[in-house]
């Protein structure tokens, strides 16, 4: 794929070596490899080094302990439910997400009066610095003045009709309650939902805010994969008679997979790499049962000055992860080509 | 690409082109003024502020003073007042409380960072990283006096023979208590017993009282002080752990007893600002915390202030002895550049402690008790009436080091930071562990804790 | 016409929950901003309304004359929502935070955009896994690596400066770029680059001229998460810079509005809701840029 150039035997040279692919490939490619290699492949080779030792309090060396700081990390139970809660949180939070934004996506592709500010709200969450808006939910479910609490527990129509919230929400758990391994109980008027005090309801705090930070991301995502769909696509649809239910099942789902795929990857790295939200909320509590991964690696390596260990706990996290985005690319690459 | 219009249109995302242009103009406009930020925040982004007038730089970091008006006299007046005397730039920056360990383990790891490090509790696990205080003490021992049991036993290590920091100040912690409602049931919190005959009465009234059980600060000293009054701990004199006793085992019993009757399962999810916001909202009866709820209720609710009184520890089967709330220490790292330049500005600081300990309410205590001459007379010459005359008491008598009666060391920091102790008490009191088995799990969890410091040679 | 009526009846119905979820935690921000302190802390009070209460240190009730105002308004203050502007750094750690995610934004798409189009077009077979491995390398989690890095910025000289954020926050934000620009750039017909090079342009000519200008919604796409998440970026921010001065809004705001056990939750609520909005407004309005950058996107 030569170009002639015009100009003289030396810069014709030059610029015949741009103009291969094999020198230009590498070449666009190495300022970035080179970046990354060295701002992130150095520090994570220093960080293996430190999993294998005994490195405590930042000094960024110690002696060699192989895979001791990875057994014993096994052997800890904080570490087993750590690494469940990992799990969980990213699965539920991401199962939400994906659901929400499929049918928000569906809904926000037609236009309608008001879409715009309404879609400037859908954004919200995604727009806020998840540091500071997870702040504000430190007080939304505070101990004390959570307004959830006061929403569910006071006379919201003081004036006629007595409505308290509370009463709806107990008759659906209590229904909840029948079904076989569920035990949910009811809210107690005088003494409402520890929303970060107790370990199950933090946990679905902790889920809640990840969906909600993550589903407005996951809808423009969506929603650029529905506007894809080609018209043609569309008409055809209609020509055979396919519309409503039937059309969804079988042609814009299917079609929506490869995104659905790259929404769900995305935010699946989002959600387990993510310290933040459960650093903010619950530090880990109550008594440890809601660390991720992420938050006991820091526990354990700065707060208790267990570096090695610390470190150890970090890198269980890779492979996990590794396996996930192979599968999930995969999986994709595969859907875009039927 | 028109077709890619087309199709936009078709689906009717084009409609707000003409909104999008004007959005786009007015953040233009914004561009356009604060194109000039790029430059100047550039320059800002120059920490080393290049003042003609002075030799040296000196750089500190610590938390930011609940009472905002400390931080301002600290930053602005003190240590532009003392770096004219000695030709230096001072250079105070600020962190939040939580992220204190995470800075000081990045600047170990960078080799370089602030001269002074302000930490807000011993730091027995960075004494590698810091120099021997030694100096420093005898030089502030000579002008103003020796230095306070709490603070020895807080930051020298006995088995190393260095001071691994130096005590500036510490944080006497009172109880604070309604008045009002405490006459209410007759009954009056000198001691635990008390407090556990009037907590169902006061929660009856709708007014529990306050102890936290949580993965937070307050929480920790309060289950700590508490232990220590029922002659519980978690390690002895000679740092092994012994907190396998039956004085822990009555201590847990009381809490849960409280709790059972008196409390709610809000404590759990406490952090460290929940007492203060419940106390201040009129809801608790009964707080244990630095004075900073009575210092805010002054501003925000003066009724509320009135009727509240600040008291030592209650008193326990064995003994009245609390916690210091915080220890302000400070350490200076070896690879600082400007160790003199620093030793002078701390021992300074303490020698002429008078200002420091007025300009934060009193909240700050200097380590070396002779900095401050008469205690009894500016605390009774505070504007509320002597209430806080009893905080000498407390800050002579009843404040004791954390990890009592032993010194503090890197074990006890590692069981303080990691939250052993509120668990162990909210498990009991939840009826997740009975009592003796808590004590007797709690002195598992601590062993390896203290082998592992012990065999690096720290204890 | 019954059906539109219907499909929009839909719409709303089905956008509206989903709005009022999302977004109220804003509203309640909004609220709680102007509460006075004796009316937050009153677990009597109704917490959408305001109620006159005595006015605390420094608290000043700017609209106690106007009772036509709504919800209570007059017994609201402002002073908690000034305090951020008067006496915090706020407006510079805004300053700082749109300057190092601008910056960050430039030197990611100087990075990523030759990366890109190289995997996508140059590079065959291997190109593919190169792909892949770029997209892991992001997944390696700020916790462990803010020490080792820490010894690298303060090599550099760069401790404590605005730079350091420049110099790292690439390195998570150029894999995730170079991928989705990857896939972008796989989606432009190669004949359109042919034409230009039968043309006689050189390669590089071509990328710039004709590729370029195409490409612009991949680009804008790649402008706004890279922006987004320079913006949430928290562990960093905090390790690095420690002058409040050169703070961010994600360090800034937890460092100076939480102080010890005190909360001024008032400004916390005014410091999130203020970058929220500007940038909320800012991605919608180059939303559907956006939705045709994805549209191109990796999935054709």
């Amino acid at each position: 794929m030569a170009a002639v150039a015009e100009a003289g035997p030396r810069s014709r040279r030059v610029r015949d070596l741009f103009e291969d692919r094999r020198f230009l490939a590498p070449a666009l490619i190495g300022p970035a490899a080179l970046f990354i290699l060295l701002l992130v492949g150095a520090p994570l080779v220093l960080a293996v080094y430190l999993s294998m030792t005994d490195a405590t309090a930042g000094q960024l060396s110690g002696k060699f302990v192989w895979f001791n700081n990875f057994v014993d990390a096994w052997h800890n139970d904080n570490f087993r439910r750590a690494l469940r809660n990992t799990i969980i949180f990213t699965l539920a939070s991401q199962a939400i997400v994906l659901v929400g934004a499929g049918i928000l996506a569906h809904a926000l592709v037609r236009p309608f009066r008001g879409r715009w500010f309404l879609r400037l709200l859908v954004l919200l969450p995604w727009a806020a610095p998840v540091a500071v808006s997870t702040i504000g939910f430190l007080w939304i479910f505070d101990s004390q003045f959570s307004v959830v609490n006061w929403t569910l527990v006071h006379d919201l129509m003081p004036g006629g009709g007595h409505f308290y919230l509370y009463r709806p929400v107990n008759w659906v758990l209590g229904g909840i309650d029948h079904l076989p391994w569920v035990h949910v109980g009811k809210i107690d008027r005088l003494n409402p939902p520890q929303w970060l005090g107790q370990p199950t309801l933090a946990m679905v705090a902790i889920i809640f805010v990840q969906a909600w930070r993550i589903l407005p991301f996951a809808t423009v995502i969506f929603i650029a994969g529905l506007s894809s769909i080609p018209t043609e696509v569309n008409d055809a649809a209609k020509v055979d008679g396919a519309t409503g239910l039937r059309k969804f099942w079988h042609v814009t789902l299917p079609l929506q997979l490869p995104i659905a795929t790259v929404a769900l990857l995305f935010g699946i790295v989002f959600t387990a790499t993510d310290m933040t939200v459960v650093y903010i909320l619950t530090s880990g509590g109550p008594f440890n049962s809601t660390h991720m991964l992420t938050t006991w690696a820091y526990q354990t390596g700065i707060v208790s000055s267990n570096l090695g260990e610390g470190a150890a706990i970090s890198l269980y996290l890779l492979p996990v992860l590794l396996v996930v985005t192979v599968l999930m690319l995969r999986f994709a690459r595969r859907v875009e080509v039927s | 690409m028109a077709e890619n219009d087309d199709g936009l249109e078709e689906l009717g995302l084009s409609k707000s082109l003409t909104r999008r242009q004007v959005l786009r103009r007015s953040v233009g406009g914004f561009l356009v003024l604060y194109g000039g930020a790029l430059p100047k925040v550039a320059a800002a982004g120059v920490p080393k502020y290049v003042h003609k007038h002075y030799r040296n730089t000196l750089k500190i970091i610590q938390w930011s003073h609940f009472v905002p008006a400390y931080d301002v006299w600290f930053d602005k007046t003190y240590t532009k007042n003392w770096g004219n005397k000695h030709d230096t730039d001072v250079q105070v920056d600020h962190i939040a409380l939580a992220q204190l360990p995470a800075r000081a383990q990045a600047e170990v790891a960078a080799r370089s960072g602030h001269d002074i490090f302000g930490h807000l509790s011993p730091q027995a696990g960075l004494e590698d990283q810091v120099i021997n205080h030694k100096e420093i003490i005898q030089e502030v021992s000579r002008k103003v006096g020796k230095v306070s049991q709490v603070g020895f036993k807080s930051c020298y290590n006995p088995k190393t023979r260095k001071w691994h920091g130096f005590p500036e100040n510490y944080v006497p912690d009172p109880i604070h208590f309604r008045r009002d409602l405490w006459s209410q049931v007759g009954i009056k919190p000198s001691t635990w017993e008390d407090v556990r005959k009037a907590a169902p009465k006061l929660k009856a009234l709708g007014h529990p009282v306050g102890l936290g059980m949580s993965n937070e600060l307050d929480s920790n000293m309060l289950l700590i002080a508490l232990m220590q009054c029922y002659g519980a701990f978690i390690q002895n004199a000679h740092a092994r752990p012994a907190i396998n006793s039956k004085h822990t085992i009555e201590a847990l019993k009381m809490v849960r007893d409280i709790y059972k009757r008196g409390m709610t399962n809000e404590v759990f999810a406490w952090t460290a600002a929940s007492n203060n916001q419940g106390y201040l909202s009129g809801r608790l009866s009964l707080a244990v915390n630095a004075i900073s709820i009575i210092r805010s209720a002054e501003d925000a609710n003066p009724s509320l202030a009135k009727n509240t009184s600040v008291a030592p520890i209650p008193r326990g089967p064995i003994q009245r002895l609390g916690l210091e709330h915080v220890m302000g220490v400070y350490t200076i790292w070896k690879f600082s550049k400007q160790k003199a330049l620093a030793k002078r500005f701390i021992a300074d600081l303490e020698i002429n402690y008078q200002g420091a300990f007025k300009n934060s309410k009193f909240y700050n205590f200097p380590a070396f008790r002779g900095a401050v001459h008469n205690y009894a007379r500016q605390l009774a010459a505070d504007p509320h009436k002597g209430k806080y005359k009893v905080l000498d008491l407390i800050a002579r008598k009843y404040t004791a080091n954390l990890g009592y009666p032993g010194f503090s060391n890197a074990a006890i920091d590692e069981i303080f930071n990691t939250w052993l102790i509120p668990q162990m008490f909210a498990q009991v009191a939840q009826g997740k562990m009975t009592p003796a088995e808590a004590a007797k799990a709690a002195q598992q969890e601590f062993r390896p804790i203290f082998a592992k410091w012990r065999s690096r040679g720290k204890i | 016409m019954w059906s539109t009526l219907r499909e929009r009846g839909l719409s709303y119905l089905i956008v509206g929950p989903f709005a009022i979820v999302l977004a109220f935690p804003f509203y309640w921000m909004l609220v709680t901003a102007f509460k006075t302190n004796g009316d937050l802390y009153n677990l009597d009070n109704v917490p959408f309304t305001y109620h006159k209460s005595e006015a605390a240190l420094g608290e000043k009730f700017s609209f106690r004359h106007d009772h036509w105002l709504p919800f209570g308004f007059e017994n609201a203050t402002p002073s908690h929502v000034g305090f951020i502007f008067n006496d915090t750094n706020y407006l510079r750690w805004v300053e700082n935070t749109a300057v190092v995610g601008g910056l960050v934004v430039l030197i990611t798409l100087l990075f990523a955009v030759p990366a890109g189009y190289s995997l996508a077009r140059l590079s065959g077979r291997w190109g593919q896994s190169v792909g892949v491995g770029i997209f892991l390398t992001y997944l390696v989690p700020p916790t462990l690596l803010f020490l080792p890095l820490s010894r690298v910025i303060s090599k550099l000289g760069l401790q404590d400066r605005l730079w350091s954020l420049v110099l790292v926050y690439p390195s998570f934000t150029i894999p995730f770029a170079t991928w989705l620009l990857m896939g972008f750039f796989r989606t432009i017909p190669a004949e359109l680059e042919d034409a230009a090079l039968i043309d006689g342009c050189s390669r590089l000519k071509a990328l710039a001229r004709v590729i370029f200008p195409i490409s612009i919604p991949g680009i804008l796409t790649v402008v706004i998460f890279s922006f987004s998440l320079c913006v949430n970026e928290f562990v960093y921010a905090i390790t690095f810079i420690s002058g409040t001065k050169q703070h961010t809004i994600s360090a800034g705001v937890p460092t100076d509005l939480i102080r010890g056990d005190v909360y001024f939750w008032q400004s916390l609520m005014a410091a999130t809701l203020i970058p929220s909005i500007l940038l909320a407004l800012l991605y919608n309005t180059f939303l559907n840029r956006f939705i045709a950058g994805f549209t191109g996107g990796a999935f054709r």
